[in-house]
């Protein structure tokens, strides 16, 4: 008898655990390389952002509209790290106060590039459903004065952890379910002169 | 000889008038008794299908037989038909009006929902004209000039944007006209194509779905 009520429980916890399994099925590897391009393209998309902040010729009023998309691509809280040739120390601060900053660094022209932005570590599917995964990005910094001299320059390696998470929203009484890709801290790797 | 001549006049009106009543000639003109009652026979016929829509005719071929009907006078020995005629071309002129204010309604419709069709064309490629000339806009005050421009599109700034990522119901994060536009500004890239576009009734777009392409 006891082996019997063990074959119906264990029957039971099989079939509502395969149940649960079935209702998150993976993503197929269309949809996977959807996603891991979303992603990467919001990186981009910061570098861009960062860019045009930095930038001298931005007038004010884009650069300030521009902070405010680019605060979008990331996640309250999130933090990004600042280095500097002269300094050990690593300094973070939140995205908005980096992006004020960036605005208002005390240089005449500065020029801000993104490269080699790549995944270092692939979208993971977590337990509550999110894809979390590490993309690092290259980015060069220069610096010049008034007489259009370079003072200064360097290369930072950094980690932006992103956080992808499927979510649904009605939009003219059609439930539309979108990919929401939000940006974590960004953690300075090394910095080097060049 | 005179008298003679007389007399003979006399008796062909005798017999003219004697003729006359036994073919018993009638009010209308050149219309034996029998034909004039078989006239009637068919026009209480044609009438009643007329009026009670039991013809194939069609509405003028209907119009032609009361119009002959009318030519025949029925006034004196059976006003009933006369009334009938009456109601019979009240009737079809009516259907006649009807017909012809449908099929002005129709033609109207059709050439209403052809400059429609013609109008959410044009849009289409002035969108994504658009898209092109402010991402590849020479400086921030021209983008910015295009982008006014194409809100004008737009039942207003905030009109959603979906973008569409592949065939299989994923989406991007929602966004609004506007923040569309200043996107392509700042990104200075067009990686979508025009999928579907929702208009209000003022021809402005309340809804833009774009997939990657």
């Amino acid at each position: 008898m006891k082996k019997v009520l063990f074959a119906i429980a264990f029957a039971f916890f099989a079939l509502t655990g395969y149940q649960a399994f079935a209702q998150e099925p993976e993503l197929s590897p269309e949809r996977k390389q959807a996603i891991d391009s979303l992603a990467l393209e919001k990186v981009r998309d910061l570098s861009k952002y960062v860019k045009l902040i930095g930038s001298k010729n931005t007038p004010w009023s884009e650069a300030n509209r521009v902070i405010d998309r680019a605060e979008e691509l990331f996640a309250p809280d999130a933090e990004i790290g600042v280095s500097s040739l002269a300094k050990t120390k690593i300094e973070y601060y939140k995205v908005r106060q980096y992006l004020e900053r960036l605005m208002r660094l005390n240089y005449d022209r500065v020029e801000i590039d993104w490269y080699k932005i790549q995944y270092v570590s692939d979208l993971q599917r977590q337990p509550d459903g999110t894809y979390v995964g590490v993309i690092t990005i290259f980015q060069t910094f220069k610096g010049y004065d008034a007489e259009g001299r370079l003072i200064y320059q360097d290369t930072t390696k950094k980690d932006i952890t992103v956080y992808v998470k499927r979510k649904e929203t009605q939009i003219g009484g059609r439930l539309i379910g979108f990919w929401d890709v939000l940006l974590g801290d960004m953690r300075v790797k090394e910095t080097t002169k060049k | 000889m005179l008298k003679q001549l007389k007399s003979i006049i006399i008796l062909a009106m005798i017999a003219l008038v004697t003729l006359c009543g036994a073919t018993s000639c009638n009010s209308s003109k050149g219309m034996s008794k029998k034909e004039y009652k078989a006239a009637v026979k068919q026009a209480e016929h044609d009438l009643n299908a007329i009026l009670n829509d039991e013809t194939d005719w069609t509405l003028e071929e209907q119009l032609d037989r009361i119009n002959e009907l009318k030519k025949i006078d029925f006034s004196k020995k059976n006003p009933e038909i006369v009334e009938m005629i009456e109601r019979a071309e009240q009737k079809v002129t009516n259907a006649i009006a009807e017909r012809d204010r449908i099929a002005e309604q129709k033609r109207l419709e059709e050439e209403q929902r052809l400059r429609e069709l013609e109008e959410q064309n044009k849009p289409k490629t002035a969108l994504t004209d658009y898209f092109t000339m402010i991402a590849n806009a020479k400086d921030v005050t021209t983008a910015n000039n295009f982008i006014k421009e194409a809100l004008k599109m737009f039942e207003s700034p905030d009109a959603v944007v979906l973008i569409r990522l592949n065939n299989y119901g994923d989406y991007d994060r929602p966004t609004t006209a506007v923040n569309y536009l200043n996107y392509l500004k700042d990104q200075k890239k067009v990686n979508v194509a025009v999928d579907n576009v929702k208009y209000n009734e003022e021809h402005k777009i309340t809804e833009l779905e774009l997939i990657k392409k």
